[in-house]
């Protein structure tokens, strides 16, 4: 199990190490791609023998899997495959047409393998001061990625996502102190009490006031992270300056990285407190960044800050059907974020195209996409529509899981309200990219995304790749996957 | 009765560096503060006997009473020639009243003997919240990079005087872990700060070539 995990961690750092091969984008790319497949195929092994075992311990609880972790360990690393494909055919692109040096190409797959592995790391690891430093490691790596290109507005997006997000992160750290303060006065020794192990264990003797306060903060902390209103303003700006690539990485990898740590300051909070405290918390917050993120959708303008929007929306969504809770409510929460890690992986990696082929990211000036760009532009408008909750598609059925979960408690108001944000949402969101797809195109500046053969094939890979698993997961849940998330939901409430 | 005043110490300085409007004393009132808590920890470690904490008190004065205000001077005052702040959203009295009612709002919401007696110092708690408020109120105020960097900084500050007075047994290699991060925190920071002047220093360069004639 040890060897599974380090798998699982290390090998997304063979893009980075490849860089020392040469200084053309070619190499570290097959490496990137070789190291993803290989870290989500390790990820596949460990849920089957997480599933078959209960859980997995080693060196004191700093190495601990069980079936959420092993749960998002699958969803995260294959967010890196796919945007592993894609960096590689991106950056060649980039290469050949000189937007970016050598040295930045070497900088991207050095900080993108740091960023893949800090991400897979933190849902391995057992300690919550570990999976702190752990989380904000990786934030680090990403700010680099996101300041790549180097331009005012690329630097002003990586400042202003450095310094939110690390304020956060403190605040998140005190969340952590809280957390095992609260511990304070049970005996044990030190290293065991910020196990998530010991804690579980010992939920109900924790101390209620401080372990409010924790929950609290992680929620505030973290929610920088996941970008919960009304700590969402860096989001918006480094999703729409980042490479392609890496938007796909944010918003499907980081942000539900952020979200898995407020799950399990969450299971804590439900065993000590009972779920009245945290219920409130979630729903209030889950509702306003619904709210605000469906409202900037409406607003439209730039593409990729709608694509950010749009993760902001989802994970409110995400924090409603927390709220919501129960068995049905925690379902539903793990079902979307898995379906919106894959179906805003392929919006984001499509929105790559058209970033390269339209040189724009003003949703007014990219039209006639379908006839320019077939398949950027069928992956837009398909994503979009998996994306906003169209029926074929595994957003489709998480979402009604959640509405389900809860019309199932006694106040219909707020799966009202819901489902009201949910089709304002689908609404705008189709307005705009319908606009992009349709129309005549530009007579002139369009160029082709991808100059070579081979970087057409990497870019298409994760387009169609994802889209098929989105189809298929609105149609059919694997047998092992519903498993893996039932049992899932029985760690986290 | 030491740990108390070096907290104290500590929220003086952050003060001042809420009332200063010169770079390159946010850097020395920051480092003086850094220095300050690493006595604080050293002050607990004897207390404790432990040789983690020690250790920890080592880390301290070394990264962040030495390394991390040595590294801001040079790599960005000097070097950008940065001499003083003017980019302040409040005036500078209004700043300082709103720093006061925070510390006090701080006091209010925690009162030391609500707290179990398992803490240290207990009062040095309320007194590391008004600095984690304080630091995050430098952070509004200013509009510069180096000045939102330093307020940062002393937020990071009153959360590990706050974690050395609660929780002194927090594991080390966590600490450690923490470290680590800050390091790669502030380095990529610096070089943040300096593109972003850079890049704004050449833009104000080209905008007064195109108004000459």
């Amino acid at each position: 199990m040890t060897v599974l995990v380090a798998l699982v961690v290390l090998l997304p750092l063979l893009g980075g190490l490849a860089i020392s091969t040469g200084t053309r984008a070619r190499g570290p790319g097959a490496a990137a791609i070789a190291g993803g497949t290989g870290s989500f195929a390790s990820a596949l092994v460990l849920a089957a023998r997480v599933l078959a075992a209960g859980h997995f311990e080693a060196l004191d609880g700093f190495l601990y899997v069980d079936p959420l972790g092993a749960f998002f360990t699958v969803v995260v690393s294959l967010v890196v495959l796919l945007a592993s494909f894609s960096s590689a055919a991106y950056l060649r692109s980039e290469e050949a047409s000189g937007e970016l040096t050598g040295l930045q190409v070497r900088l991207y797959f050095v900080f993108f393998s740091l960023f893949a592995s800090g991400m897979l790391a933190v849902f391995l690891t057992g300690n919550l001061g570990l999976l702190w430093v752990l989380v904000e490691g990786s934030t680090l790596a990403s700010v680099v990625l996101v300041g790549l290109e180097a331009e005012a507005r690329s630097l002003e997006a990586a400042w202003k996502y450095v310094i939110i997000s690390s304020f956060g992160v403190t605040i998140a750290l005190v969340a952590t102190l809280f957390l095992f303060y609260a511990g304070s006065h049970l005996h044990s020794t030190s290293g065991q009490r910020l196990t998530w192990i010991y804690l579980f264990a010992h939920a109900r003797s924790l101390a209620p006031t401080s372990v409010k306060l924790a929950f609290l903060l992680a929620v505030v902390g973290y929610g920088t992270k996941v970008g919960l209103v009304p700590m969402h303003s860096w989001l918006p700006d480094a999703h729409s300056e980042a490479p392609s690539p890496v938007s796909a990485m944010l918003s499907a990898g980081l942000l539900t990285t952020g979200m898995y740590a407020i799950i399990r300051f969450r299971s804590i909070a439900v065993l000590t407190l009972g779920s009245s405290y945290e219920e409130t918390v979630l729903l209030f917050f889950g509702f306003l960044t619904a709210f605000i993120g469906v409202m900037f959708l409406v607003v439209g303008g730039n593409y990729k800050r709608l694509f950010a929007y749009s993760s902001i929306e989802h994970m409110g969504i995400v924090a409603i059907a927390l709220g919501f809770g129960g068995m049905l409510g925690v379902y539903g929460a793990l079902l979307q974020l898995l379906t919106h890690a894959i179906g805003k992986s392929v919006l984001f990696l499509s929105s790559g195209h058209v970033v390269l082929g339209y040189r724009t990211r003003e949703a007014s000036e990219v039209r006639g996409l379908l006839s320019a760009l077939p398949l950027g532009g069928g992956a837009v408008l398909l994503a979009s529509l998996a994306v906003a909750g169209s029926p074929p598609f595994g957003v489709f059925l998480s979402e009604l899981t959640i509405v389900r979960a809860g019309f199932a408690r006694d106040d219909p108001a707020l799966p009202g309200l819901l489902l009201l944000l949910l089709v304002i949402g689908f609404a705008s969101l189709l307005a705009t990219t319908l606009a992009m797809v349709t129309g005549s195109q530009p007579t002139q500046g369009i160029r082709p995304p991808y100059p070579t053969r081979s970087s057409r094939f990497l870019a298409a890979v994760p387009l169609l790749g994802g889209l098929g698993a989105l189809a298929l997961l609105g149609l059919w849940i694997p047998g092992g996957l519903n498993e893996l998330i039932v049992r899932s939901v029985r760690v986290a409430s | 009765m030491l740990l108390t005043l070096s907290a104290v110490l500590m929220l003086l300085a952050a003060f001042a560096c809420l009332g200063s409007k010169l770079f390159n004393r946010y850097v020395a009132y920051y480092g003086f503060q850094s220095v300050t808590l690493s006595f604080a920890t050293g002050v607990v470690a004897a207390h404790f006997g432990s040789g983690e904490l020690w250790a920890l008190a080592a880390l301290t004065l070394a990264l962040k009473g030495v390394a991390i205000p040595l590294a801001t001077r040079r790599l960005l005052l000097q070097r950008l020639e940065l001499r003083r702040d003017v980019a302040l959203s409040t005036g500078l009295s209004t700043t300082l009243i709103i720093g006061a009612l925070l510390t006090a709002f701080a006091f209010l919401v925690i009162q030391p003997r609500d707290l179990p007696a398992g803490a240290v110092t207990s009062s040095a708690v309320p007194l590391s919240t008004a600095m984690v408020l304080l630091g995050g109120l430098v952070m509004v105020v200013r509009r510069h990079t180096v000045a939102q960097l330093i307020g940062w900084l002393i937020t990071e500050n009153g959360v590990f005087l706050g974690a050395i007075t609660l929780v002194s047994t927090f594991p080390f290699i966590v600490e450690a872990g923490v470290f680590l991060d800050l390091v790669a925190a502030v380095l990529i920071m610096v070089v943040f700060v300096s593109g972003i002047t850079r890049r704004l220093a050449e833009a104000t360069a080209t905008e007064l070539r195109e108004l000459r004639g």
